[in-house]
């Protein structure tokens, strides 16, 4: 029954948004009441059928009905209860069901909170998000429908994954997703747009929320994920560069790049025809890492199962959306150009140079994500473009947009005033050099220059935005300080907020990268080694069996002055089922370090392979970007201006 | 004016579809293999229904294949009716090496499934398939009567992948 339901909810979810799609065509001949109201209709239905099938295959996970072939693939009876529910997005059927869902959620989302524009504008929206799920549940239907049926029914499932069963990656799907698919919003703005060759101000107000929506959440997958990478790969890194991580950093990028152009265009009306061009290549960017991660047609460890003829539907898809939609921005674009002037001194300006720097580093990310490609298609053999080149080309770039962050904060639109502008830059300047200069001299002695540069800058727009934060709380002195929180602007939290985040980041990344130790070492039980000041003594290893895995537990205690400080339990798990061998690492992490402990193979009878490290404000990666989110939520929620004094 | 500007997105856009497409469909993986045209590795382990000793020597004197799998694989039963079918038409000798699994799994798999292999090689640890350069199950080896790899494949064979691979191989040889 699970099967016959699933494949009703679905097709019928398809028609419906067939017909809203279809709909589109009609715009001029059918009322826009009559319109609207079907569309609206058909998005909130379809989304309540895809989220019943969705449940179902749920239930079928739950219930253990390997009568599915996605079911018995990815589950087992052994699993743990947690897991068979985040099987559900395990592997590409049902996470492409994922996709579908969420899809559906943002279009009945924007359905509904779309009151303050007009009808048509949200009509012709709703069709064309139909038109992305019409072909997504085609999609399902055709090559990858989770509700497929095996037989004979085998008794056990093959289980999920080993990489998967984590805690972190029962979230980090969804979250990711839900920033990821979101980009569909803006998308669908730009078409429609493009359609209407028409564009108002208040327009963009509204479509700016739903690009911080989804860029916040963008935020929270890309860093969970980086999260988990750290805590599960053994490895003790958190960014690898893969082509999945490029292909959700590349949409991340371009988003950020649409938030600040939105906000000139919002302001000043200009950079419009930018911003939909933007609005269009982000969403582009989403549908090419889902084509990269689903096709594997490059070598990942995200990578689905290698399969042509589904890289070829989403391939053919990619062309006639994002062509078509191209086509329309060569058509109709010309209509948006402001002819409104701006200066060099300007906010405008700066945020030009920010959207530049943004699209170069996204187009840099994609070479060299592509490279693999580009090489083999032009017979210049196999290469692969590793993390020196990106680490290399995105920290050159990234320079001076982090740079310009204080200049932008205290720039004003149109013309800024140049005298009182350069006095408060240049002592903040000045200060952040001196902050980073006792930091780097009297905590963490370098002579690299670059280690100096980046503190520097992440000091500089640090301390910018806090004190411009300070400033718009200081003006008004006649009221209390909660009075004055709550009055202010979110937009302006928002702003402080991830600007910070980014600076955050910035030590964390640099100060653990060029301060780390290391070692790999060959370790006998009993003995001890030494890693900044802590001693690491090797006590034993000893076996541990789980219901679904048997593995084998070191147990290493540290001191610090002789005294005990904590011990650790790495892990190598071995999976009953598909024999893999997962390290889990033992993390201590506080505000200023982690000391990681992984566990390697057995050399000999009682010495093991082992990997400590010692990564010094590792932790500031996740605060920081915990800041960013913490802005994002300030830009979605909060209200933009001040209150008028009465 | 702005309408030449704004066909520059669809010109790139062109340009990366070009090598998307041209990319789809080419394996990855399919990287050539070093130990193609060079001898087998050594190795020394037991078979997995007779527990007698078996080593790489046992291997040469005549054409074989040489199949990398596992019970845990679910592409390998996938595979296994097409190597039956191999086994029957060709009479080509197949070897397994049972590739990182569980011995009494392994033989309840080859007594449900039917057993087309001349000799089957464990490895449950694995470390005689990272001398063969494996990535993982199913792998098949063609492996001639001196013990030199003429040709690797990843993934499942079937049928015509020996019609239409292997044969025009052992042809040229």
């Amino acid at each position: 029954m699970i099967t016959e339901f699933g494949n009703l909810f679905l097709s019928v979810a398809l028609s419906l948004s067939l017909c809203s799609t279809i709909l589109l065509f009609f715009k001029d001949s059918v009322d826009t009441n009559i319109r609207h109201n079907i569309c609206l209709k058909f998005t909130k239905f379809s989304f309540l059928l895809i989220f019943l099938s969705f449940g179902l295959l749920a239930y079928a996970f739950l219930i253990d009905d390997f009568s599915l072939r996605y079911v018995a693939n990815n589950s087992n009876l052994t699993l743990e209860k947690v897991y068979k529910f985040s099987a559900v997005w395990g592997a590409h059927e049902g996470s492409i069901l994922l996709w579908v869902l969420v899809l559906s959620a943002w279009a009945a989302l924007i359905g509904i909170y779309s009151t303050s524009l007009p009808k048509k504008f949200v009509t012709d929206m709703l069709s064309i998000m139909a038109l992305l799920l019409t072909f997504f549940l085609l999609f399902i239907l055709i090559t990858s429908n989770p509700f497929d049926r095996i037989f004979p029914v085998p008794e056990n499932g093959r289980d999920l994954n080993p990489l998967l069963q984590d805690p972190g990656l029962i979230i980090h799907p969804p979250l990711l997703y839900l920033g990821y698919v979101g980009t569909s919003v803006p998308f669908a703005f730009a078409v429609a747009v493009l359609i209407n060759k028409s564009i108002k101000i208040e327009w963009i107000s509204w479509l700016r929320k739903w690009v911080i929506s989804s860029w916040m959440f963008l935020t929270v997958g890309i860093s969970l994920g980086s999260w988990w990478a750290y805590h599960e790969l053994g490895w003790g890194g958190w960014w690898f560069w893969d082509p999945v991580e490029n292909a959700s950093f590349m949409p991340w990028l371009a988003i950020t790049a649409l938030l600040h152009s939105l906000i000139v265009s919002e302001k000043r009306g200009i950079f419009i025809s930018w911003s939909i061009l933007l609005s269009i290549l982000t969403f582009s960017l989403s549908l090419l890492g889902t084509f990269l991660v689903r096709s594997g047609i490059l070598v990942s460890v995200h990578a689905f199962a290698n399969d042509p003829e589904r890289g070829l539907y989403i391939l053919l898809f990619l062309t006639l959306i994002v062509g078509l939609s191209l086509i329309l921005y060569f058509m109709n674009s010309s209509s948006l150009i402001s002819k409104k002037s701006y200066q060099v001194s300007s906010k405008e300006f700066i945020l030009l140079i920010n959207n530049l720097f943004l699209t170069i580093t996204t187009f840099a990310i994609l070479l060299g994500t592509l490279y693999p490609l580009i090489t083999s298609s032009l017979d210049l053999g196999k290469i692969s473009v590793g993390a020196p080149y990106f680490n290399f080309i995105f920290s050159a770039l990234m320079l001076p947009i982090v740079f310009l962050m204080a200049p932008a904060i205290y720039s004003s639109w149109k013309n800024t005033d140049y005298g009182r502008f350069k006095k408060l830059l240049s002592s903040l300047f000045f200060y952040s050099i001196i902050i980073s200069y006792v930091f780097m001299n009297f905590i963490f002695e370098s002579d690299i220059f670059v280690v100096y540069l980046a503190i520097f800058l992440a000091v500089f727009t640090i301390l910018s935005s806090v004190v411009k934060l300070i400033q718009i709380l200081l003006i008004r002195r006649d009221e209390g300080l909660f009075d004055k929180i709550i009055s202010t602007p979110s937009t302006l939290f928002a702003n402080s907020f991830s600007h910070v985040g980014i600076g955050v980041l910035i030590i964390g990344i640099t100060i653990s990268t060029y301060f780390s130790e290391q070692k790999e070492i060959i370790m006998k039980e009993g003995t001890s080694v030494v890693i900044r000041q802590v001693t690491v003594k090797f006590i034993g290893v000893e076996d541990k069996i789980a219901s679904n895995y048997s593995s084998q537990v070191g147990i290493f205690d540290t001191f610090e002055d002789k005294s005990y400080k904590l011990s650790f339990f790495p892990e190598k798990r071995t999976y009953n089922i598909q024999k893999n061998v997962m390290t889990e690492a033992a993390i201590s992490s506080n505000l200023l370090r982690d000391i990681y402990i992984a566990l390697g193979d057995k050399f000999s009878d009682d010495s093991w392979v082992v990997r400590i490290y010692y990564k010094p404000f590792i932790q500031f990666i996740w605060y920081g970007a915990l800041l960013m989110i913490l802005g994002g939520i300030f830009g979605i929620f909060g209200k933009e201006k001040f209150p008028r004094k009465t | 004016m702005t309408s030449k500007k704004s066909i520059l997105p669809i010109i790139f856009f062109v340009m990366i579809l070009y090598f998307l497409f041209s990319g789809l469909g080419k394996d990855p993986t399919l990287i050539p293999s070093p130990l193609i045209g060079k001898k087998i590795p050594e190795f020394q382990s037991k078979t997995l229904l007779d527990d007698t000793s078996i080593t790489e020597k046992d291997l040469l004197g005549n054409y074989i294949l040489l199949n990398v799998w596992g019970s845990w694989c679910y592409a390998c039963t996938l595979e296994h009716n097409n190597l039956i079918d191999i086994y029957e038409t060709n009479r080509i000798s197949i070897y397994g090496l049972n590739y990182k699994d569980d011995k009494d799994s392994a033989i309840k798999w080859l007594k449900q499934r039917g057993n087309p292999y001349k000799k089957n090689i464990i490895d449950n640890k694995g470390d005689i398939g990272i001398d063969f350069g494996v990535y993982g199950a199913p792998e098949t080896f063609l492996i001639n009567s001196k013990g030199v790899i003429i040709h690797k494949h990843v993934g499942p064979i079937d049928k015509n992948y020996f019609k239409n691979i292997i044969l025009p191989l052992l042809k040229n040889e």
